[in-house]
Formats: structure tokens, C-alpha cells, sequence
């Protein structure tokens, strides 16, 4: 029974839109509940209810945040012992002398908690008690592609869904004229890191839990502006007129893909002015868009972090921001400075607003690259730089359940392993799907004849220990 | 209601299975185990719970510490069955995390299975196919086996459709564009006994045939026209495209098809054709990202090949096997590196000498030119030769004597067009055969780690081995792919060409025939299919030209309220499918009804409009999307640049996928951003007026008649009264608007690179536009019925 149920839900849904989605899906949840088996709806109450994910990407050093080691200060310039590196992965570095580099900013104690962070960042610095750091994250890849394809779908091979449409499919979109899953990207820093559309694909879910990328220039979504030479009220008679004739014609087909058909065009009409009136920021005050350090819907973080939190008004489900900026195989010290311009204030600014709507108890934040950079020197530009590293990397957390102002794991004297209470990517998984109510164990979906989930087949676990 | 279905669904197979008398273990039994036990207890030795195995006989009656868990003809004393209905949480199988739970028919199911002697059988996909002789030719054969299904369960077929509809359907299926009103017209009033038959041998005579069905094969073997990680630089492939369509134009037979694509450059004397074949083994996802450790990348590439070879031609999923042995079917790992080592001798070396440039080279590529430039060329070649040596006119050579006179001139002409000619020289990546590399199995997949066995060329061991002297090639595997002993390969092709012509596939899983596949709705058919698909000699026109000659597939598309809800997926094919068409298709059909279709043959990828900044977030080098300008922007969507990391917004928004890894099948989404791109996108708006200025052209002189010619035109049929109402009022009310505002039909005819006919009205052409784009937003418009 169970597989027969699960292909009909599918072939139910893998043809319905986002917005008529949520409404189907509250009733198949419903009717789901009653299964053990059933992969769908919330498992129990979770504290969150949506995902931001802040993606510094390019991989932004623990070792300049977060992590202080006052241990590779000391060995600043000698060799990097052989014990750490021998038979590592290493990326740009292969072949070239290994050296220690030591921290290149001051860290102070921050908020009540005290936690340790890094001068560069002075903004995050100042909600210290609001975040949880994890400073033992590791991963399985060394280069970008797949470190954040790791990141976002829990495995290197391309084709699997991304967490957004996992999340989305799980628990559908509270929102009727936007898509579950927004992107937004943005530059400033060194070269920028590209990313592929992969990063939000659906892989073997259903199309409509892809993630939509929103742009500043030009149509914020492709093709939702109406043709040149044709009004809204053109556009409006089109559309009903593109009904009136599917509806005459199903008198005598009866195909009950019509029906969803017509409620897509509406839907798409819909979106031709909620997404505009979305990217407008002009019903912003000035205070917030100072707060922000956002000059309009231009393309900055800045902006992109204000877009987060009126998407996340909005009823989207998964919102994530790619900064492209932080691959600092050299100039670290001045690219660190430029990311920090760009990003700190409106990090740290989200967190703020939203905690002041009332809004960060139920909404998950997630700040970190796809891998953290090595203790050892790189020298690619005029001042040192740090290469690629996945055996330990830095995080935050905020809201939706997780407890502030601890920091949590830890690594090595030189920052190269994460050796306590290590995190994988697929704990962070299991922990993100935990705080919005659904067992990662049991959240599957079958393709290919597999159940698939999130985390994979290995085991993960929920950090417990950092949530509320 | 849902409900009701599935119900529905589920007692009448089961209702099959007791009329039957005895339960199968593929049919019935093997289902719920692999779903429900085999992760823990299944082929998997080092995951085995218990040392206790339900995918073989043996294991599940072997004597254990606590006794047999099943013990033939006695369920009572079967640990099974009390541990599948004991009430003790902890001792109830499956464990609750496992989130898997029995049903209480299922549960019945392997009682009385158990009772009548627990016999189990292969897994029907790894025997050999055997045609039961139904005493018929192939053609009532298959109707014959599908009625037989409808029988027993009280059904009828549905009736054969209208001609309009088999017409559309077989222009759809088998050329992916749609017919002509001339063509339709043809047909309809054709009532020769035969006009069916004419009408599909036409079809598959086209050149567009071929484009049609590589649309299909380009997704399984994910061909694109980018590198696909990190830059997605794009790389030298297109050749092996365009391969791809003329085998299929030219029906060439699939073995052979099969051999070229893993082998050709192993064949004796390859020809450049057999060469450029061989960019299947080139054209995975590959890296040019600084910091890329060549160990690393090769492992990366050696298990894409694996995963793809097996998708492609096993039609298996076998990704897992790379960390560890399959838990559902037999592949173990050692299988997954064996199979890598086919693909050992593969030069991949100069890959890792790829620059961030566009494109990238990748080599080993081959230089190409068209048959045409290659004999120009060796014709020019030989004159500059004859015309470097010749000293004297031979007597009665006065052009000779000429030439002679001019001779500097005549040959920097000459030597022109030769630079000219081989500046059309195309490049493609081919495989060229090296000293194999060592293949290790890999601990968990980690490449880093050297201490797995070394293996050697081998297919997976369950099934019939290749018997070779000397390490096994590439050549190798794909005879043995095709040897009329493999049973798998025919049965994934015909289960696919099935699909691909009635919408469902016979066994539903197109990915996999393995125990975690589905059991066939028709076992029979699909293994008459395979039978007669080895036995033409691997005849792909031939078998497609069977399949659509059925009653089966002539069927309505229509279905009664009962039928859908009866069969709500169409596995017992009493009506023909209907659905989305492929995001190609839906291009390609605006585009012809617009006139605006270019229907040239091959070449180098087409560049539509696209928006702006969509490549913003690549990088290595930034890019900017230039649209052809040119007729290369109406190519057909089969030969659209294909970038792997952004695929083209439209392509997206109608399913069309990445192209990273294998897709036998395409979801069919149904979403606003679909929506919005017929709506808006410029390609759709430009088609639009072009197909408006036709209407104006050719579509008579008043609303009406123009109506009736559009509705004609793009839909094959006359429009209905209502129809025609909606239609004419929407065409006024835009005529009123364009009457007065005619800055705002300039706007509108601005769109694409089409020049407006100047003898035409603008507002009335405006007006029309409207018109045509509500016809090309119609559900029918994007409908194989």
C-alpha cells in the first residue's frame, strides 16, 4: 500500500506549482499522518519555521574569525609539521613548501558569554550572544564545486536535491505569490567564486521545490516582466482569455492537468507583481536600510540580507545569500577587510531586525563558507594567503531554536583538524531538519527504487547540545 | 479519493495473483522484501544483520543461532513471520527507525507464500529473455498481450483516436515537431488502406526523426556543451551530437551504435565517424578549478563513467557500489572497480592541462570537417600539389599553359580557400586508448586510500562473464553488451522506447530493471520486445515503427472517469498516454508554426535570446551570453547550447535536466515559471508575431477566416464557436488598444531580430500578436495527446 500511496502523492505533486502545493499539501499531510512510512509534512513541532542561509562562499578562514590559535601565532613562518599534512589532501599547495601562518587579526572575548571573535568582524562580534559557533566543522572536499555541492545536497555527486528543496518539499511554501525557495547572490572581494545553478537544484524532486534565483538587474525573475508594448490590463486579458479557451476545451478532453494549468498562469500572473513589489525597497524607512548599509535593491549583500528578511516576511521557506568573495589564497589580510565591509554590519544587522519583529525565534540562521583555509601559507598575491581546507572550518547558527552565546567543538593547537565533538555537514543537515520538525531518518524519498535522504547513509546527529 | 485508488489498484493485482493460485516470489514477494528487509538482510555482506539474507533461498532457510527464518510450507514455524507480527516493538521487524512497516496484506502475502513452499526465483531482469510464441506476428502480438491484461481485469480498449490527433501524435512522437494544416489535410482525406502506414514511413524517413530521438539519447548519456564543475568552461563536443542524430536518421543498428560510442577508436581502420563516437567517453563532468588533485579527479571520472555506463546500457543504479556493495541488488564494490577498469586505458591525462579559456581544450580532440570540405579540400590540395611541380604545359593543356602564366596568382587563390575550408574545421574530444592505469578498489569510495585489491576488467559477476584471453577491453564490453545472452540490454532499450511512444514505461522504473525496479506491468511483452529487438539485428526504426503501428498505440488518449480512476498512471494501457511534451519540443513548435523554424542539420550549439546576467555567477572566465544573430537563433532545441551549470532558462522551466549524470526519464512539471516563459519569453513573443504575420498573410481577409487558419495552423483543428468568441475579443480589445497607442505596437514588434513585413499594419499586426500568443499558452499547444 504504502509504495502505491507514495505514487500517487507523487504524481500528484511532481505536477502541482508551489503555491497550490501548500494547499494540496496540508491535506495530504493530513491524511499522511496516519502512515509511519509517509516521507512527508513535519514529523513533530519544530521551533523553525524557515532557513536562512548566509553562504560566504569561497571558503572564509576559521583562523581569521573564529577560531583563534594562539599555538600557530607562535610558529608563525616555520614548517608546518609533517604529522598534520602527511597523506592529506591538499589543494593549490601540492608540491610547494608548507609553513605556518599565523593569525593575522586580534581576537577579543564578546557579549556575556564571552565568546572569542576576531576584530575583523566587530558587527558579529556584537550579537555574540544571540549565535552558536561551531568551530569543528569538517567535510569531504577539498575544491569549491563539490565542497558546496557537499554543503547543499550532503553529497559530491551532482544531481541530488539541495537542502532548500528538501526543506521545501517536506513542509511546502507558506507563500502563494512566490516561490519556496529564493537565491540571491552577490561580489566584493577577491576573484568571485562561481556558482552553479546545481546548488539549488531539485535533483529527483519535484521541479516547482527548485530553488529561484532573484536578480537585481534586470527582471528580478526570468521572463516575470510583462513583453514591451503590452499593459498589465493586455497581459491580464491574455491570460483570461488563455483560461476561458483551456476551459472550453476541457469540456471535451476532461484533463484534469488543465485545472493546474490555469492555476499556474494565475499564479504566474500573481508573481508579476508580488516579485517587483518584493525587490522594492523604497517602503523601507531609512533607519532599517541604514542598518543594513543597503542603498536600494543594487546587487550588494547589504541589500540581499534586507531581501532576506522581506522573503522571509513573505512566507519563503528557504532563503540563501551566496557571497562570492571569500577565496583568499592570497591577500589575505585586505580581502578579508573588503568581505568584512560588505558582510559583518548586515549579518548582524539581519539577526537584529529580525530579532526585533519577533521573527528570529522561528527563523533559522546559518552563516558559514563550504570548507575553512589552511593553517599553512599560501602565496598567491602581494601578502600571504591560505589555500583550501576541509578538515576543519568555522559556523554559526542563530534562532529558530538554537541556544545563544556558546561556542561548540574544537581543533587542533594548529586549527588543521577538527578533534572535539566534530561536525560533519550531514550533523548540520540533520540538526537544520530537526529544528523545523522533521526527523532526518525518516524524511526519504524514493528514486531510483533507493530511499533517498538528506543526510545519506551514513550515521548523522542532532547537535542537542546547542539547541535551545 | 486518492485513497480509493490505490486500494482499487492494489486488490486487483493481488485479486491476479490468487486467481493465479500461486504467489511469485519476483512478482510479489521479492518487492516487499528488497523495500522492507533487504538493506539489513540482503546482499550487502558487510551491512548483514543477524548473518541472515532474504535475497537468496539458501540464506533465508539456513539454520541460525534461533532457528530458520523461513522454513518452506510451515509459516508457523517461520521466525519470520513472528517476528513481522509479534506485538514487542523491540523484536517487530522492520526496526520502527527504519521507518518501514509491513501492511497487513503484505504480511499475508509472504504467509501464504511461505505455505505454498517459499520458492524463489531469479530476479527476472538477469535471466535471459525467452518470447513466448503467441502464434502471431510481432504487430498482434503485442495487442494481443495487452488485451489479454484488460480481459482479466473486465476492461476494453479505448477506441482508435481521430486522424487529426494520430497525426499530431505520430508528428510529435517521431519528429518532435508538429504537422503542417497541408500535411494534416493530406492525411485526413487519404482513405488508401494504407494511409497510416505511409504516414509513419514518412516520419521516420525525416532527417528530424533522428533530432527526436537523440534528444533522448543525449540525456542518458548527459551530453552538454560545457565542462560542468567549477568554471563550466565550454568544451569541444558538438560533433558527437550530430553523430548521435545521423546514426539514428540512417537506423543504424544499436549494437553497432553501442560498440562506436565505448569502442570505435578499438575497431579496426576507425573511421572519423567511429572516432567522434567515442566523445561518449569524453564527455562527463570534468574540472579545470585550480587545486585539482589529479588522483582525486581520476577516481571522480572513473566512477561518473561507471555510474553512466551502467545507467546507459544496464539500466541500473549502481552509484552506491562505489563505497560499498549494492544493498538491494548484487553489485558489489569489486564489480563497480572492475567495471571502471574498462575505462582505465582512457587518455585523460591532457585533461588536467584544460585552461580557463573558452572553450577549453581537453585533449585528445579530433580536427573535422564536413564530407564535402574533406573531398573540396583533398581536390585543392592535390591542384596546389600538381600546380608546385608542373614545369611545362603538357602538349594540348592550354588552361594548364594558363594557369602557368598566373601561376602566384592561382595559387594564393588556391591557397586561400584552403585556409577558408579548414577554418570551418570543427574540434571534438575522442577517446584514444593508453596504457591502462591500475584500478584499486577504493575503501569507501576514498580515493586516498591504496590498499584496496588491484582488479581487472570485468562485468559484473552475477552475470555471464566475458571469456577473453588477456585483460578485457572497452571492445569487449560492448559485444558482451550486446550478445544475445545479456539480458539486460535489450530489455532497458525496449523498456525506454516503450515509454518514449505510450508515456509509462512496462516496467515503470526506467532507471532500474533490479530488485529495487518495479515488476513489470507485462513481463511478457517486455521480453517479446527484447527478443525482437536482438532478433532484427538491433533494428531501432524497425521496432519503433512496430510499437506505433499497434492498436495499443492508435488508442484515444481520452480516458472515462472509472479508467482514470481505475488506472490512474495508464499501466494497463487501456487509452493511449497524454502529456507534457519534452521542453525541446514545446521550442520547436512555436517556432514552426511561426515559419521562424531554421531546419538545418547539425553544427555548432544555437544561441537564443537568454537574459541578461543569467552567467553572472560564473567565473574562470566571466562570461557574457551573446544570442546568435543569425538564423542560428531559431535552431531546433535539440541543438541548444547546453551549459551544464546554467541551462537555459527555458529548458529548465519544462524539465529539461543538466545534464551532470544519466536521465532516462524527465519529470513533468507543470509550475508558473513554465507559465511565465510562454508568456515572456522574447523567443515565444518573437514566434508570436511572426506567426501573427502570417495569420495576416495567408489566413483570408476578415477576423473569422483569420481565426479559423491560426486555430488550423497551430492546433490542426477549426477553432469552436465559443472559441472562436474568446479569440475574437481578445483580438478587439487589443486592436482597440494598438489603435490608439501606436508607440506601444512598435514596442511590441521590436522584439526579436524578425524584421516586420513593411507592407503589413503594425497596429493590426500588434493586435494579431496577442492572438497567436494565447494560441501558443494553450494547454494544447504543450500537449501530446
Amino acid at each position: 500500500m504504502d509504495a502505491l500511496t507514495e505514487i500517487n502523492r507523487r504524481t500528484f505533486l511532481g505536477r502541482t506549482s508551489f503555491g497550490l502545493g501548500s494547499i494540496a499539501l496540508g491535506s495530504l499531510m493530513k491524511s499522511e499522518a496516519a502512515s509511519r512510512a509517509a516521507p512527508m509534512g513535519p514529523h513533530f513541532h519544530g521551533k523553525a519555521k524557515r532557513v536562512i542561509f548566509l553562504c560566504m562562499a569561497g571558503g572564509p578562514s576559521h583562523l581569521e574569525t573564529f577560531d583563534f590559535k594562539p599555538k600557530l601565532k607562535e610558529m608563525d613562518g616555520k614548517p608546518m609539521p609533517v604529522s598534520f599534512t602527511k597523506g592529506q589532501p591538499i589543494a593549490q599547495l601540492q608540491g610547494k613548501r608548507l609553513r605556518c601562518l599565523g593569525p593575522q587579526f586580534e581576537f577579543h572575548r564578546h557579549g556575556k558569554s564571552g565568546q572569542e571573535i576576531a576584530e575583523i568582524i566587530p558587527h558579529i562580534a556584537g550579537i555574540a550572544d544571540d549565535i552558536a559557533i561551531i568551530r569543528s566543522m569538517h567535510t569531504d572536499q577539498i575544491n569549491h564545486d563539490p565542497a558546496h555541492t557537499v554543503m547543499n545536497t550532503g553529497i559530491s555527486i551532482s544531481g541530488r536535491p539541495s537542502m532548500g528543496s528538501w526543506i521545501n518539499y517536506g513542509l511546502g511554501s507558506e507563500s502563494s505569490g512566490l516561490p519556496g525557495f529564493v537565491v540571491l547572490d552577490s561580489e566584493g572581494g577577491r576573484n568571485p567564486q562561481p556558482i552553479a545553478s546545481r546548488q539549488w537544484g531539485t535533483g529527483f524532486l519535484p521541479s516547482r521545490f527548485q530553488g529561484v534565483q532573484f536578480f537585481s538587474k534586470g527582471d528580478p525573475v526570468h521572463y516575470v516582466k510583462t513583453p514591451a508594448g503590452v499593459s498589465a490590463a493586455q497581459q491580464r486579458g491574455l491570460v483570461d482569455a488563455v483560461r476561458r479557451l483551456n476551459q472550453i476545451r476541457n469540456q471535451s478532453v476532461n484533463n484534469p492537468e488543465i485545472e493546474t494549468r490555469i492555476a499556474q498562469y494565475e499564479l504566474a500572473f500573481r508573481m508579476q507583481t508580488s516579485v517587483p513589489e518584493l525587490m522594492d525597497l523604497s517602503d523601507e524607512p531609512q533607519h532599517i536600510l541604514d542598518m543594513y548599509g543597503a542603498k536600494g535593491a543594487d546587487g550588494s549583500f547589504a541589500a540581499n540580507c534586507l531581501l532576506a528578511r522581506r522573503l522571509a516576511e513573505r512566507g519563503v521557506r528557504f532563503i540563501h545569500l551566496y557571497h562570492r568573495g571569500w577565496d583568499h589564497h592570497g591577500d589575505l589580510v585586505p580581502y578579508m577587510k573588503t568581505c568584512s565591509r560588505l558582510c559583518d554590519g548586515p549579518c548582524a544587522a539581519l539577526v537584529t531586525d529580525l530579532k526585533q519583529r519577533g521573527m528570529l525565534d522561528d527563523t533559522l540562521i546559518v552563516w558559514g563558507g563550504e570548507f575553512g583555509r589552511t593553517p599553512m601559507f599560501q602565496g598567491k598575491g602581494k601578502k600571504p594567503g591560505r589555500d583550501h581546507h576541509m578538515r576543519a572550518f568555522s559556523m554559526w547558527l542563530a534562532g529558530g531554536g538554537i541556544k545563544g552565546g556558546v561556542t561548540y567543538g574544537a581543533t587542533d593547537d594548529l586549527g588543521y583538524f577538527a578533534v572535539e565533538n566534530k561536525v560533519h555537514i550531514r550533523d548540520l543537515h540533520a540538526t537544520m531538519l530537526h529544528l523545523l520538525g522533521m526527523n532526518h531518518e525518516r524524511f526519504t524519498h524514493k528514486f531510483q527504487g533507493l530511499d533517498y535522504r538528506l543526510t545519506g547513509v551514513e550515521q548523522a546527529r542532532v547537535l542537542n547540545e546547542i539547541l535551545v | 479519493m486518492l485513497k480509493r485508488q490505490f486500494f482499487c489498484v492494489f486488490l486487483l493485482s493481488y485479486c491476479c495473483a490468487a486467481a493465479q493460485n500461486t504467489i511469485q516470489f519476483n512478482r510479489h514477494i521479492r518487492p516487499i522484501l528488497s523495500d522492507n528487509c533487504f538493506k539489513c538482510h540482503g546482499p550487502d555482506g558487510h551491512q548483514r544483520k543477524a548473518k541472515l539474507r532474504f535475497d537468496t533461498e539458501e540464506g533465508a532457510t539456513a539454520e541460525l543461532k534461533r532457528g530458520r527464518a523461513i522454513v518452506p510450507g510451515d509459516p508457523s514455524k517461520s521466525l519470520m513471520m513472528s517476528r513481522l507480527t509479534t506485538t514487542d516493538t523491540d523484536k517487530r521487524m522492520p526496526p520502527a527507525e527504519t521507518g518501514k512497516e509491513l501492511t497487513p496484506a503484505q504480511i499475508k502475502l509472504i504467509r501464504d507464500w511461505i505455505k505454498q513452499g517459499a520458492k524463489y526465483q531469479e530476479h527476472w531482469a538477469y535471466v535471459p529473455p525467452k518470447v513466448a510464441d503467441t502464434g502471431a506476428d510481432s504487430l498482434g502480438e503485442i495487442d494481443r498481450l495487452i488485451r489479454a491484461r484488460l480481459d482479466s481485469r473486465g476492461l476494453k480498449p479505448s477506441p482508435e483516436a481521430d486522424r487529426i490527433t494520430l497525426i499530431r501524435r505520430l508528428s510529435f512522437d517521431l519528429t518532435g515537431l508538429p504537422p503542417s494544416a497541408k500535411e494534416v489535410n493530406d492525411f485526413v482525406s487519404d482513405r488508401s488502406a494504407n494511409a497510416y502506414e505511409k504516414l509513419v514511413d514518412r516520419l521516420l524517413r525525416s532527417q528530424h526523426y533522428g533530432e527526436r530521438m537523440a534528444i533522448y539519447w543525449l540525456d542518458l548519456v548527459r551530453y552538454a556543451d560545457t565542462v560542468g564543475y567549477h568554471g563550466d568552461q565550454d568544451h569541444a563536443i558538438s560533433p558527437y551530437r550530430d553523430y548521435v542524430i545521423r546514426a539514428f536518421n540512417d537506423n543504424m543498428p544499436f549494437d553497432r551504435f553501442t560498440r562506436e560510442q565505448l569502442a570505435g577508436d578499438l575497431l579496426p581502420d576507425p573511421t572519423i565517424s567511429q572516432r567522434v563516437a567515442t566523445g561518449y567517453n569524453r564527455v562527463l563532468q570534468t574540472s579545470h578549478e585550480g587545486g585539482v588533485q589529479r588522483k582525486e579527479y581520476l577516481a571522480k571520472y572513473s566512477a561518473d563513467r561507471v555510474r553512466n555506463f551502467v545507467g546507459v546500457w544496464l539500466g541500473a543504479t549502481m552509484g552506491c557500489a562505489e563505497c560499498h556493495d549494492h544493498k538491494y541488488d548484487p553489485f558489489t564494490k569489486k564489480d563497480f572497480y572492475s567495471l571502471a577498469a574498462f575505462f582505465a586505458d582512457v587518455d585523460d591525462n591532457r585533461t588536467f592541462r584544460g585552461t580557463n579559456s573558452l572553450p577549453t581544450r581537453r585533449e585528445p580532440e579530433l580536427r573535422i570537417l564536413s564530407e564535402d570540405d574533406v573531398a573540396t579540400l583533398a581536390k585543392l590540395e592535390a591542384r596546389q600539389k600538381q600546380l608546385k611541380k608542373k614545369k611545362l604545359p603538357k602538349p594540348g593543356e592550354e588552361i594548364q599553359a594558363e594557369d602557368l602564366k598566373n601561376r602566384g596568382e592561382v595559387l594564393k587563390n588556391i591557397q586561400a580557400e584552403i585556409r577558408r575550408i579548414k577554418a570551418k574545421e570543427e574540434r571534438t574530444m575522442v577517446t584514444v586508448a593508453i596504457k591502462p592505469r591500475e584500478i584499486r578498489i577504493l575503501k569507501r569510495g576514498d580515493w586516498m586510500d591504496t590498499s584496496g585489491e588491484v582488479v581487472q576488467p570485468a562485468v559484473p559477476h552475477f552475470l555471464k562473464s566475458i571469456e577473453t584471453t588477456g585483460r578485457a577491453t572497452r571492445l569487449d564490453l560492448a559485444n558482451w553488451l550486446t550478445s544475445p545472452d545479456n539480458p539486460l540490454t535489450a530489455r532497458v532499450f525496449m523498456n525506454r522506447l516503450w515509454y518514449l511512444f505510450f508515456g509509462i514505461g512496462i516496467s515503470k522504473n526506467l532507471d532500474d530493471l533490479g530488485s529495487q525496479g518495479e515488476w513489470p506491468t507485462h513481463p511478457q511483452l517486455i521480453d517479446n520486445l527484447a527478443v525482437r529487438f536482438m532478433k532484427s539485428n538491433w533494428n531501432i526504426r524497425q521496432m519503433v515503427k512496430m510499437l506505433v503501428m499497434t492498436k495499443t498505440y492508435k488508442q484515444s488518449s481520452l480516458e472515462s472517469p472509472r479508467l482514470r480512476e481505475l488506472d490512474p498512471e495508464n499501466r494497463l494501457f487501456a487509452r493511449q498516454s497524454r502529456f507534457r511534451l519534452p521542453a525541446e519540443m514545446i521550442r520547436d513548435n512555436v517556432l514552426a508554426v511561426s515559419g521562424l523554424l531554421n531546419r538545418n542539420f547539425g553544427g555548432k550549439p544555437a544561441r537564443p535570446y537568454q537574459p541578461a546576467g543569467y552567467y553572472r555567477p560564473l567565473n574562470f572566465p566571466r562570461r557574457t551570453y551573446k544570442s546568435d544573430t543569425n538564423k542560428n537563433q531559431y535552431r531546433r532545441g535539440v541543438y541548444m547550447h547546453w551549459q551544464r551549470q546554467f541551462l537555459h532558462p527555458m529548458l529548465r522551466a519544462f524539465d529539461a535536466p543538466t545534464r551532470e549524470e544519466c536521465t532516462a526519464q524527465r519529470p513533468s512539471s507543470n509550475t508558473p515559471l513554465a507559465a511565465l516563459t510562454t508568456l515572456n519569453d522574447p523567443t515565444f513573443v518573437e514566434a508570436a508575431r511572426a506567426f501573427a504575420a502570417r495569420i495576416l498573410d495567408e489566413g483570408g481577409s476578415n477576423v473569422d477566416d483569420r481565426i479559423q487558419w491560426a486555430w488550423q495552423e497551430a492546433l490542426s483543428r477549426p477553432p469552436s464557436d465559443a472559441e472562436e468568441k474568446v479569440a475574437v475579443s481578445l483580438y478587439r480589445s487589443n486592436r482597440a488598444v494598438y489603435a490608439k497607442d501606436a508607440a506601444a505596437a512598435g514596442k511590441l514588434l521590436k522584439i526579436g531580430m524578425a524584421p516586420v513585413p513593411s507592407k503589413i499594419d503594425r497596429r493590426e499586426l500588434a493586435a494579431w500578436t496577442a492572438v497567436a500568443r494565447a494560441v501558443f499558452n494553450l494547454n494544447e499547444s504543450v500537449t501530446r495527446n
